[in-house]
């Protein structure tokens, strides 16, 4: 039991370590990084002072892929993070409490699933035009419920368990027992929804993005890939297209390859448990 | 016979929940599209001055165009003729085409209806095809290769596939046209203009069905490797059946029902693709409706258009469900 508590309290502490060095990072980055200007050198094929080349109003692919890198990538973890948030708080209660408060959650996850995303997503942005944190807000709000069924039946398991029962026998309350007990047992669960969760989001910020839902001055691979549409039959395709796609490509590769290292490690340690 | 009856009014009351989900949510989406407008500064009236090209308004007329749009009638007369309005099917009127909402989409669905035709053989035929050639000798060589292949495209966001199609078929190896539905000037001959057509919608159906395919060759390879082990298929094996047999008749048969309940499923993601994808070809669909709404800012339409491709893709996937258990019922 000590060492699950330690178990939790490291886990917790590494993914806000984490995050705390991302956004250092991001902050660090973004000062360092030269500013997005348009200039007077218009759709120039890369060189050696436009690495990427220049679009069509003259700005520099390059720093674009740079600015947009947080733009894309960051809002995505934060958005899952926020989606797997709210669903753990929902699948806790659709598991431990019962009767109508229950009901209500299963039946807003199973009302928000028929609906195609894009939908509200394309209602709220196209009013709002969200920037940094309206993005956030949007696609964290609007996928929450993707994994609320999975953690729920895993919730449901696990508060079978001796400790649990122990636990509670002993007068520990709910949230002490998902705290200590329950979520820790399902850890590497979790990180696997949450690195899958990331990929759904990486394509939701780009398609927004490609769209033109966004703040117009929230500079994303999507929006950068718009931008190339209208160059396609000339060469300057090739570097207003390729770098975005390819970044917006890798980064969800590398993302999925996580995915599956972590779905086999937790299914290692579901083996090992039982 | 109990119990088959019971299954029936289980199956029959899933079928009713379902319904009754759909009309909460097209009631809330109503709700949304009422109340979004309202929430924001300013009101119709502003949004089409500054949205067009357009001189000031006095204050006498801004309050004639007011009472003309019905916009100082109390909320909840507004709420009452707007839903009023919207079961009459009237879903409002665009400024920027002249023209109703209704009459707009009716024109686009089709469009958008034969590129979802279109793809449905492709992804089904491709996807399900090489997830089983995949699955029936899991491991192997050639699993690995489609596999990893599967695992690269499933890397790509839908709108990157359209584009990249689009780039390469459409100009740099122009085997197919770049934009539109029909050429510029449709012929007489019908077979000519069908051919047309098909040819026109060749390249962004397929662009659609890429998607697709990544999912039902994932789904079908996970089915084939567990129906490989099953005894039956390993007799089958020992009887020497091999080939198109085993392919269709103890691999494909097995698994009809999956394929079809993930069907209703991927109708949702179906529409959220194709919206991408006629942007991209410039497919004169619902999605290059709904991006010429978005960027005239034209929010009539936009909303017009989603509550419209909401009800039509609720009520296809509930009527896809319908099929699905009664073709269970019969077993």
């Amino acid at each position: 039991m000590v060492t699950r508590f330690y178990g939790t309290l490291k886990q917790w502490q590494n993914l806000l370590a984490g995050l705390a060095v991302l956004l250092f990072l991001a902050v660090l980055f973004l000062s360092f990084l030269p500013s997005y200007d348009v200039g007077y050198n218009t759709l120039q094929a890369p060189s050696r002072s436009h690495w990427l080349g220049t679009n069509d109003i003259g700005q520099d692919v390059l720093t674009g892929i740079l600015t947009a890198l947080p733009n894309t990538v960051l809002v995505a973890v934060l958005a899952s993070l926020m989606a797997l948030f709210l669903a753990i708080v929902m699948a806790a209660n659709a598991a431990i409490a019962k009767g109508w408060v229950a009901a209500l959650i299963l039946r807003l996850v199973d009302i928000l699933h028929i609906i195609p995303s894009i939908l509200v997503l394309l209602l709220f942005a196209a009013w709002i035009q969200p920037g940094f944190l309206g993005m956030i807000l949007l696609i964290g709000l609007t996928s929450w419920h993707d994994d609320v069924r999975v953690l729920r039946a895993l919730i449901l398991r696990e508060r079978t368990r001796e400790n649990v029962a122990f636990a509670r026998q002993m007068g520990a309350g709910w949230g002490y027992c998902l705290w200590r007990h329950i979520l820790p047992s399902v850890w590497p669960a979790i990180t696997g929804l949450f690195v899958q969760h990331i990929r759904q989001s990486t394509m939701k910020v780009a398609g927004l993005g490609f769209l033109g839902l966004t703040d117009p001055r929230l500079v994303t691979w999507g929006s950068m890939m718009q931008d190339a549409l209208d160059y396609l039959h000339m060469s300057a395709a090739l570097w207003l297209l390729l770098p975005p796609g390819l970044c917006l490509c890798l980064f969800l590769l590398l993302a999925l390859a996580l995915g599956r290292r972590l779905e086999r490690y937790s299914l290692a340690e579901e083996r090992d448990l039982s | 016979m109990a119990v088959t009856m019971a299954k029936q009014s289980e199956q029959h009351s899933g079928l009713l929940y379902g319904l009754v989900n759909r009309m909460i949510i097209l009631a809330l989406l109503i709700l949304l599209t009422f109340l979004l407008p309202r929430l924001m500064p300013g009101d119709p009236v502003d949004m089409l001055i500054s949205s067009d090209v357009a001189r000031d308004l006095s204050a006498a007329e801004r309050t004639a165009l007011q009472v003309q749009m019905g916009l100082n009638a109390p909320l909840w007369e507004q709420f009452g003729g707007y839903v009023l309005g919207i079961l009459k099917g009237d879903l409002g009127y665009s400024a920027h085409h002249a023209a109703p909402v209704t009459s707009l989409l009716a024109s686009a669905l089709p469009w958008t209806g034969l590129l979802i035709i279109l793809s449905l053989p492709v992804f089904l035929i491709v996807g399900v095809g090489l997830g089983i050639e995949a699955g029936q000798r899991p491991h192997r060589r050639l699993d690995h290769a489609v596999t990893g292949l599967m695992t690269l495209f499933a890397s790509l966001p839908p709108f990157a596939v359209a584009v990249l199609l689009l780039a390469v078929f459409g100009f740099l190896w122009p085997l197919f046209p770049a934009s539109g539905a029909e050429p510029l000037f449709p012929s007489d001959d019908l077979v000519t203009n069908i051919f047309e057509i098909l040819y026109h919608a060749a390249l962004p159906a397929l662009a659609l069905a890429a998607h697709e395919i990544v999912r039902f060759y994932y789904l079908s390879r996970g089915e084939a490797m567990k129906l490989s082990v099953r005894p039956f298929v390993i007799n089958a094996y020992a009887r020497g059946i091999t080939g198109w047999r085993a392919r269709i008749h103890y691999y494909g048969r097995n698994l009809l029902p999956v394929l079809l309940a993930r069907l209703s499923d991927s109708l949702s993601t179906l529409v959220s693709t194709v919206l991408y994808v006629e942007i991209v070809f410039s497919y004169p669909g619902i999605g290059t409706l709904l991006y010429g709404a978005i960027l005239e800012r034209d929010f009539v339409l936009l909303q017009g258009v989603i509550l419209g491709l909401a009800t039509c893709v609720l009520m296809t996937n509930w009527g896809i469900d319908v099929v699905v258990s009664s073709l269970a019922e019969r077993g």
